[in-house]
């Protein structure tokens, strides 16, 4: 798709710079706490991500050790706006992932926890699509505002 | 050229969380390349009334008659076949109704549980609340029904 299109269609949303700074709050924050919920027990984490029955153990385990601190530094930077757009398109690949993750779980009918926030994560549903998805937009429109900088900078 | 400063950013953030998330978790890497971790993600020092056991050790278990046989799979899949003389505590329907503080069994003596086999969870969660409810001696039986079964091993049912 025309890179610069995609990033009109998503400009046209973000003009607010306040409206941006109160999506990277919402999405670093959130990133913030699901990282640090999962940093405190990476091996009930990795078993979260084994129960998925989409990755090897071995694999699960080392997701299990890195992610959670890829998911904090990414929130961290985005807030204080360090390689914020970096951040954000990091993100929003996760985002992606984890829908994707979370849409065939449903289909395949297995019944787990997400595993989003460690102990207190939510059941693998419906919910967690829209909760997913609404990130997703938020972190997208972080990550389009940097080529509408440049748009408007030509 | 801003593509590839975006992606040097990337590989960055990836790089560092990498460093950090291994670094800290260090032992844990150790102990799995010590061969940790092959049954379930759980911290045997943590728990160490835990154990993971074999068909064998569990058909020994069995036949001493000695032990207890939990199942923790849920009550449908139980009530149509189990170990023979093995009670039911359905992890995951006790979770929900929150009745997992409920349940009562002396610290002592040895519980053997089961679930499924070695894609299910249940049997390690329950183990977990056993070993924090006081019990001294629990064995989970990794390869579960699928494996005992397999085997042709005696079994019971409801119906």
């Amino acid at each position: 798709m025309d890179r610069g299109r995609a990033a009109c269609i998503f400009g046209k949303m973000i003009s607010n710079k306040y409206i941006l700074i109160a999506f990277r709050l919402i999405v670093g924050g959130m990133f913030i706490w699901a990282g640090v919920s999962k940093i405190i027990d990476p091996l009930g984490f990795a078993q979260n991500i084994a129960n998925y029955r989409v990755f090897p153990e071995g694999i699960s385990f080392f997701l299990a050790l890195v992610l959670p601190w890829i998911e904090l530094i990414c929130g961290v930077f985005l807030i204080l706006g360090i390689f914020r757009y970096a951040s954000a398109l990091l993100l929003s690949g996760f985002l992606a992932v984890f829908l994707v993750l979370i849409t065939v779980t449903i289909i395949r009918g297995i019944d787990i926890d997400c595993g989003c926030f460690g102990s207190l994560s939510a059941k693998v549903d419906y919910k967690l699509i829209i909760e997913d998805s609404v990130l997703l937009f938020f972190s997208l429109n972080i990550y389009f505002s940097h080529k509408e900088e440049q748009i408007r900078s030509k | 050229m801003a593509l590839k400063k975006l992606l040097l950013q990337i590989a960055l953030i990836l790089f560092l969380g990498l460093i950090i998330g291994l670094g800290i978790n260090f032992p844990l890497v150790q102990k799995y390349f010590l061969g940790d971790f092959r049954f379930g993600f759980i911290s045997l020092d943590e728990y160490s009334s835990i154990m993971f056991i074999t068909l064998g050790e569990a058909e020994e278990l069995f036949s001493e008659g000695e032990a207890l046989f939990i199942d923790s799979r849920p009550k449908e899949a139980f009530q149509a076949g189990h170990i023979m003389r093995a009670v039911n505590i359905p992890f995951e329907e006790y979770k929900k109704e929150k009745a997992l503080d409920l349940i009562f069994l002396p610290p002592e003596g040895t519980v053997v549980i089961y679930c499924d086999g070695s894609e299910c969870n249940s049997s390690v969660e329950l183990a977990k609340v056993l070993h924090k409810k006081g019990l001294l001696d629990i064995r989970i039986f990794f390869g579960g029904w699928i494996e005992w079964t397999g085997e042709g091993l005696p079994v019971s049912s409801e119906k």
